[in-house]
């Protein structure tokens, strides 16, 4: 470990050392702490504790043997179990903390904590320097509850800048205990990890509080009790910890390294038993990016609804926290909290603790933690934003002994740092900053409890849940309606409505972007495919905005307006006046051939009889309100003849040129709404908004899907998006078309419309053709670009989507199922039945994939360098998908738990999955497996008889 | 209602009554008729006027039965009681208000139908005295207005807007109607707007509010600037249009059920009517059963909306489920005795309920739908006057919507599909059901649908030439907007040439007795053009190819009709005449059918004689169609797709003047305050107080 020590540069190392400000508060402990040499996983508790207090005196020097495998728990099990449940409870700084106690915090888990905390002091006062004493009053000052170490240590640096800036040493001692236990770090990491010491992501811990501390002696010293990890101190060369720090185990190098991602975390957390692994972790989630930590929620929840207590008290803090910051995400995780509830026995502890928490987010508590007055945008963004020199440079100061505010201290509103937007490792700068002011707002808030936030914001979720409860209880209303075109009419009618009184702050949750919604273009709305539900696809106008929570909500134009946009004399397309002279001159002037003189006659009189000035013919296209009576004016000039074969060639040119449309059927509309390429329908829609003229303006979709369980489709998503993630690293150019998810409850949700494409089977029912001269027909003859280019589209998506067929055992593959966009990929849809389940189990589909004769005529036959293409692809796929195997596998083991969705069905849901990906094959054997399986899918009696049964029963083609 | 009938009546009444003897309130309005001020001797005589049941017959009686040197007599007497009245207006004692309501409309409708002659300006001068006009009636509007947007009784508000209504239509002629002055003066326009946009409001009152703002826009249209006018022009709020679309959409529903109802009732016996009139062309008494007093009204508030509000058109179009209870006193009918006030069952109202009702058989509906069917039903007879009124009304309104823009881009949208069941003529040569199977279609074929059954239904002697005229018209535009912007509707357009055909073959068939009252050429020549908007521009808005060569096919069957057309415009434009300038015009644009039917005629000819066949199948004539295009020259007319947009002055001036005349009297004949029960009001504010 010496040699880790050595990297840190001087300047490092005397921050570190000067650092101990950082600890006052908090007292590193944690699972990373004494244990990585040492103890056994069967360290209870009580020697733990006395590991972290020898820890400041005494050099570290338990058992080096350091279990291998027991590894990543081996460590901190004691201290972390006390400290882990002290941090997990998350408190107000600045809201009375009675409100919120009761709603956070198990009191068994306070008690306990309680417990340890007593004996922690006693410890202390053995041993610990009488500095830790005078803390004690210090700490009390806070308002008692559990804090986030961003605010807290912040608040509590701050009140010991002015108040006790003596007790530093004792900090510094306190500051260094070592969060590391590792002992299963591969080898290969560890030279990177020895080469780039991270400090900042672990500065993650959250010191908790208990409620009882008030209750308790003065003596007693807070601190210990609380935990936060701060790998940085660990390698204090001058401390005692220097040791420790030596024998940090593998698995913390590897947790620090940079190789530790999000899925490597779920994976940890999940497989660990370890509770001081697990609080670990949970407070390792703060330091990852939130959009990666999202893709990661449903397996959290999961966890934290199905898993055992430390697994719920490591995970909630982050979770917590995360709704304080994000309305979307706290709604977002109330709907999976709920959905992931919902298998479980209602009388179940656990269930209640899922349900509590989702409760507690929905009573709309977790507000964030003071005003977000000043949440501006430089609070809010950068969430992979380290500044660790800037804490450092922050304790220098206070190393210094400067009591007074930071000297470059931005004039930056208290409440600003507060903003929900705040994490902990992303001191930049401006929090260093804030940290100070924060302290005194603490002190004036100290006295009085009750803070006044000037911040009223009585309904931060309600606007959103109407919105989400209307646009769901729409679906169930149509599912009522016996017909598709009366449940399309009453969806029109039933949006018109909703547009009428669309609340005022609300979004799509399947978009990318921040926006607010400001028109839901009713007529645009058709009802899907489905036999007795009612899935409907929703357009929807929105804003796009900085922030969804800071932006102003836009203001609303009446639909009236769209009136006074567009003047009636403006709406005329440039292209459509035509004038007579342009249309003259687009014909061809023809002689004419008639020979039929009489015909004319009459209109050569008239040309000879009145004679005008050519000038004067011009003009006359630009009387703008011509009567019809004009004509007789008109005949003075040159007749114009035209050929009335051009008009008839313009109207079929016409006719072809306009991008095939399919034809209005009321038994399916939505194939019409949905073959309308989405450019051409955004623009059409633009027109006709009252919003289209502004620049932010933009049109997104959504299904809305009411009755089915939509956990399953989740899982798929992440699967999907996990796979395309490992082909587009491994380079395979597999292409799959993930689409987001958004389950709301066990049996609602949205889902996000694959843009430009229809089902095969409406393809074959419009058409009336086969697959491969609908490809002729969309994109023209086989040796064209566009047709290649569709043509290797649907090869690499056919392969991708083979593969996952296979992996996911993907049922149910009937036409109605499957997707072609415009640019001829595949898309397969609809994961209702994977894994364990299928249809009915009526055996059918038993090829490994859906393979048709009609796919393979579109790779161009069996014997084309397409088909070898698509055959060579899925290899590749295969053997890189099989490379990150654990990636995959654990996002489904994980959603087991605990739950009873159909695809889990039976005990072999995950063997199965692992044995799919045919670990032990050599590449050759897995050559000849996919052309096993390509083959058997190909001759696969079963498809086409599914097809069938479903063309029989569903009417599917 | 002439006065003897208005004693008798009284007379009857009294000797009918238990009282012999005469009310104190009777008394009591002789003292102000007779003395020279009651409150000499009495100094609460006002007060206690106003505590005591209005007799409106005896004091409208009394008014009228008063000569000219007794109305100079008494004109202090009255102003005075006018100048109470309106003072009493402000008290909170609901039953002097109610009282004072009801004498003052007393006090409008005695002084008008006694002095019909007189100039409005006398009649001010006996109300309310030439000095204090301005101040009595600003004091009365001001009231009117504070008790309507209030949150005092619904009775009250029913009562103040029935004498607003009393107030607007005292004179035949809503123009000559001084006193409005007045109410343009002190505009009510807002309380009006307010009680559209209140859903309870709506639903209680929202059709008087409605009617009362159509007659105040027509007070001096053309003459003066009508502040109404101005302000129902520029409104945007959208819940008040919306409001105003519900009231009217509202009472329209209404009809076509009142319709539908009597339709069902009358269905057995129709039958039989209708074979005992086997070679009678009069199928009017069976029509008469069915007819229910068309609502010009309500149809007037729709235009007024239509033509002057941009934004109103939107409404149209905005979705709601139809609603076939009746919940608003939907024609002048129900405003009468029966329905008492404060009863009226709370509105359904679709907007602004939280939930539709859920019933699977309710049909989405629109204003635009509601107002289709509507003039499906009134377009069917157009004998008598009231009814020729509504269906041209409901053309002009058509002719508006036809013009918008924005109108025409939802009657196009190809998303928004509904099926309209249209109202058809019971015919003889056609089979009356089927028509429930229509399927859902973009609006714009409904309104297609309607101008091609009006055209095919009313090829009559008595020819409605000015509805035949907007007709086509609306037709045009149309298809000029489809050619615009190249919309290709999915449209049955045979049905439509066919029409046009037939209706060109009616106007030469009938061409003397016509030409005696109409210049036939006019809308000879708008048929014939828009076969050559078909023909010339036909590639821009046509579905399919084959229309094209249907379009031809049709012609070329029917050049028959159009060889004769061609004879008489041209014999008609040869001779000097009043018609030659318009026939010659006919013959000119008729070149481009004549070269069509000359081109492939001998070639049809030929192709028979070629293959031997007598008669070519339609298939064969569109094969021999679509294989001669090329030689074929057609002359481009100009200006096909412009048109003459609608403007209400000058042409139609005198056709809503006469509405407005026919509207004011039938609203007068209904708003009645004798009918407001007393018992009721006095139970309400007995509650209250």
């Amino acid at each position: 470990m010496t040699d880790m020590e050595v990297e840190i540069s001087p300047a490092q190392i005397e921050a570190l050392q000067l650092s101990p400000s950082l600890s006052p508060a908090s007292t590193f402990s944690c699972p990373s702490s004494p244990g990585s040499s040492s103890s056994s996983c069967s360290d209870c508790s009580l020697h733990c504790h006395n590991h972290q207090h020898d820890s400041s005196s005494s050099p570290r020097s338990s058992s080096p043997s350091g279990c291998s495998s027991g590894c990543s728990s081996g460590c901190s099990s004691g201290s972390s179990s006390g400290g882990m449940r002290g941090c997990s409870p998350p408190l107000d700084l600045c809201e009375d903390p009675a409100v919120n106690l009761d709603l956070v915090i198990d009191p068994e888990v306070a008690l306990k904590a309680c417990h340890d905390v007593l004996q922690k002091v006693k410890l202390l006062k053995v041993d610990e320097e009488p500095e830790m004493l005078e803390k004690c009053p210090l700490r009390r000052q806070l308002p008692n509850g559990t804090i986030y170490l961003e605010s807290c240590d912040a608040a509590l640096i701050k009140e010991e800048e002015q108040d006790v800036p003596s007790d530093l040493s004792q900090q510094t001692k306190l500051a260094c205990q070592q969060p590391c236990n590792k002992s299963s770090i591969e080898e290969e990491e560890e030279d990177e990890v020895c080469a780039l010491p991270r400090h900042t992501p672990c500065d993650t811990g959250l010191i908790k509080e208990e409620e009882e501390d008030d209750d308790e002696e003065k003596e007693k010293p807070h601190p210990p009790r609380q935990t936060t990890r701060r790998c940085p101190h660990a390698r204090q060369p001058s401390n005692d910890q220097s040791l420790a720090a030596a024998k940090q185990s593998l698995l913390l190098r590897l947790f620090e390294s940079k190789l530790f991602d999000v899925s490597m975390a779920i994976s940890y957390l999940y497989k660990s038993k370890e509770p001081g692994v697990q609080a670990y972790i949970g407070n390792r989630l703060f330091s990852f990016p939130d959009d990666e930590v999202d893709f990661h929620l449903p397996q959290l929840l999961n966890m934290y609804v199905h898993m055992d207590e430390d697994m719920g008290d490591a995970i909630r803090p982050y979770v917590v926290h995360r709704c304080r910051r994000s309305i979307a995400f706290s709604l977002q995780t109330a709907w999976l909290l709920g959905a992931y509830s919902s298998d479980m026995h209602i009388s179940t502890q656990r269930h209640s603790r899922g349900t509590k928490l989702r409760k507690l987010i929905l009573s709309d508590e977790l507000k964030p933690h003071a005003a977000c007055k000043g949440a501006s945008p430089t609070d809010t963004g950068c969430p992979g934003l380290r500044d660790c020199t800037r804490i450092h440079h922050h304790h220098h100061q206070r190393h210094t002994g400067e009591p007074g505010p930071v000297p470059d201290g931005h004039t930056v509103p208290a409440d600003a740092f507060l903003s929900p937007s705040k994490r902990t490792h992303q001191r930049s700068k401006s929090d260093a900053t804030h940290c100070t002011s924060l302290g005194a707002s603490l002190k004036r808030t100290a006295s009085s409890p009750k803070v006044e936030c000037g911040y009223d914001e009585p309904l931060r979720l309600t606007p959103q849940r109407e919105f989400i409860k209307s646009l769901m209880g729409i679906g169930k209303r149509l599912a009522t309606l016996p017909t598709k075109e009366q449940k399309t009419q009453r969806l029109i009618s039933e949006l018109s409505l909703l547009n009428h009184k669309l609340p005022d702050r609300v979004w799509l949750p399947t978009a990318a972007f921040d926006h607010h919604v400001v028109r839901v273009p009713h007529t645009q709305a058709v009802v899907l495919n489905s036999k007795d539900k009612a899935p409907y696809i929703i357009y929807v106008e929105v804003l796009e905005c900085e922030s969804f929570e800071a932006s102003g909500v836009p203001v609303r134009i009446p639909e009236t307006r769209i009136r006074s946009a567009r003047s009636a004399d403006n709406l005329l397309p440039e292209s459509v006046a035509i004038t007579a002279e342009h249309r003259a001159g687009s014909f061809s002037t023809v002689p004419n051939y008639d020979n039929d003189d009489e015909a004319w006659a009459v209109d050569d009189i008239g040309e000879l009889q009145v004679e005008l000035p050519e000038g004067h013919t011009s003009s006359s296209d630009n009387i703008s309100q011509f009567s019809v009576d004009s004509i007789t004016s008109t005949e003075s000039k040159e007749p114009i003849f035209i050929a009335a074969g051009d008009i008839r060639r313009r109207l079929s040119e016409n006719l072809a040129h306009t991008p095939t449309t399919f034809r209005r059927d009321p038994e399916d509309p939505s194939a019409v709404a949905l073959k309308e390429p989405w450019e051409e329908k955004v623009r059409r829609i633009r027109e006709g908004s009252p919003y289209g003229h502004l620049p932010y303006w933009r049109l997104l979709s959504v299904i809305v899907k009411c009755g089915d369980d939509l956990r399953q489709e989740l899982l798929a998503f992440q699967v999907l998006s996990q796979l395309q993630s490992i082909w587009e690293q491994e380079r395979v150019p597999l292409w799959i078309k993930p689409y987001k998810i958004l389950v709301m409850s066990s049996d609602s949700g949205m889902i996000e419309p694959v843009l430009n494409a229809v089902s095969l089977h409406q393809v074959r029912k419009q058409s009336q053709l086969t697959l491969l001269d609908y490809f002729l027909q969309e994109h023209g003859s086989y040796t064209t670009e566009a047709f290649l280019t569709a043509q290797r589209n649907f090869v690499q998506s056919c392969a991708g989507y083979s593969l996952i067929c296979y992996l996911l055992q993907v049922k149910d593959r009937h036409n109605g199922n499957i997707l072609l966009d415009s640019e001829g990929h595949i898309i397969h849809i609809d994961f209702g039945f994977i894994l364990s389940s299928s249809p009915r189990n009526l055996g059918f589909e038993t090829s490994a994939f859906k393979l048709t004769s009609e796919f393979v005529d579109v790779m161009g036959g069996l014997d084309g360098d397409m088909f070898n293409y698509y055959k060579m692809l899925m290899l590749q796929g295969l053997i890189a998908a099989r490379k990150h195997m654990e990636k995959v596998v654990q996002i489904v083991e994980i959603m087991q738990q605990g739950s009873h969705l159909p695809c889990f069905h039976g005990s072999s849901t995950i063997r199965s999955l692992k044995e799919r990906f045919h670990m032990s094959l050599t590449e050759e054997q897995l050559q000849v497996l996919v052309e096993q399986m390509v083959d058997g899918s190909m001759r696969s009696i079963t498809t086409k008889l599914y097809d069938g049964f479903q063309y029989f029963t569903n009417g599917i083609m | 209602m002439s006065q003897l009938e208005k004693k008798a009546g009284l007379l009857r009444r009294t000797s009918s009554s238990k009282k012999p003897l005469k009310e104190k309130v009777v008394l009591m309005y002789d003292e102000i008729f007779v003395k020279d001020d009651p409150a000499k001797t009495n100094p609460r005589f006002w007060d206690e006027l106003f505590l005591m049941k209005v007799n409106l017959e005896y004091l409208e009686t009394k008014l009228e039965s008063l000569d000219g040197d007794e109305v100079m007599k008494t004109k202090d007497n009255v102003n005075s009681l006018f100048h109470h009245c309106v003072q009493t207006l402000a008290e909170e004692h609901q039953i002097k208000v109610v009282n004072a309501l009801q004498t003052l409309c007393a006090l409008f409708r005695g002084v008008h139908q006694k002095n019909k002659s007189a100039s409005g300006f006398d009649i001010i001068n006996m109300l309310m005295g030439f000095d204090k006009a301005e101040l009595r009636m600003k004091d009365l509007m001001e009231s009117l207005d504070s008790l309507l947007c209030g949150e005092g009784s619904e009775s009250l508000k029913a009562l103040c807007l029935k004498l607003l209504l009393c107030l607007v239509t005292v004179t035949d002629n809503i123009s000559q109607n001084t006193i409005l002055e007045y109410v343009m003066i002190n505009s009510i326009f807002e309380a009006i707007l307010q009680i559209l946009s209140d859903v309870s409001n709506r639903g209680r009152h929202g059709y008087d509010a409605v009617v009362l703002l159509a007659l105040l826009v027509n007070y001096r249209k053309y003459e003066s600037v009508n502040p109404y006018i101005v302000k129902l022009s520029i409104m945007d709020d959208e819940p008040t249009l919306d409001g105003m679309g519900l009231v009217v959409g509202q009472a329209l529903t209404e009809y076509n059920r009142q319709y539908k109802d009597k339709e069902e009732e009358n269905l057995g016996g129709f039958f039989s009517t209708l074979t005992s009139m086997v070679g009678s062309m009069f199928i009017a008494d069976a029509d008469e059963k069915l007819s229910v007093q068309t609502n010009e009204a309500i149809l007037l508030a729709l235009y007024e909306a239509v033509h002057l509000n941009r934004n109103f058109i939107t409404v149209l179009a905005q979705s709601h489920p139809e609603i076939d209870i009746p919940t608003t006193p939907t024609t002048p009918i129900s405003t009468t005795p029966t329905t008492p006030l404060g009863t009226t069952p709370p509105s359904t109202d679709v907007m602004n309920s939280s939930e539709l009702p859920l019933d699977p058989n309710l049909q989405t509906s629109n204003l635009l739908i509601t107002f289709l069917k509507y003039s499906s039903i009134v377009m069917q007879d157009t004998k008598d006057e009231h009814r020729l009124n509504s269906a041209r009304l409901c053309l002009i309104i058509l002719t508006c919507i036809a013009e918008d823009q924005y109108a025409d881009a939802f009657l196009h949208d190809d998303n928004m599909n509904f099926r309209v069941n249209l109202h058809r003529m019971p015919m003889r040569h056609r089979k009356k059901a089927a028509e429930k199977n229509v399927p859902s279609r973009p609006l714009v074929c409904a309104v297609l649908d309607l101008m091609v059954e009006f055209i095919v239904t009313h090829m009559m002697k008595d020819f409605p030439m000015d509805l035949y005229m907007r007709c086509v018209q609306v037709i045009h535009k149309l298809i000029c907007y489809q050619k615009k912007c190249r919309i290709r509707l999915h449209y049955t357009w045979r049905e439509l040439w066919s029409a046009l055909i037939n209706l060109l073959k009616f106007l030469l068939s009938n061409e003397t007795v016509l030409l005696a009252k109409h210049n036939i050429f006019h809308l000879a020549l708008l048929v014939v053009n828009l076969f050559n908007m078909f023909i010339t521009y036909g590639d821009t808005f046509l579905p399919t190819s084959n229309s094209y060569d249907e379009l031809y096919y049709e012609i070329v069957r029917m050049h028959q009709v159009f060889d004769n057309l061609y004879c008489m415009v041209l014999r008609v434009s040869t001779n000097a005449g009043q018609w030659k300038e318009p026939a010659s015009k006919v013959t000119h644009s008729l070149v481009n059918v004549r070269a069509i039917i000359n081109h492939f005629n001998p070639k049809i000819e030929s192709y028979a004689a070629v293959n031997h066949i007598s008669q070519l199948s339609e298939d064969q004539v569109l094969e021999v169609v679509r294989s001669n295009y090329d030689t074929l020259t057609l002359k481009l007319q100009d200006g096909l797709d412009q048109y003459e947009r609608y403007s209400e002055q000058p042409k139609e001036a005198a056709f809503f003047k006469d509405l407005v005349r026919s509207i004011s009297l039938n609203v007068r004949k209904n708003v009645s305050l004798t009918t407001l029960s007393q018992d009721v009001l006095l139970k309400e504010f007995s509650t209250i107080s």
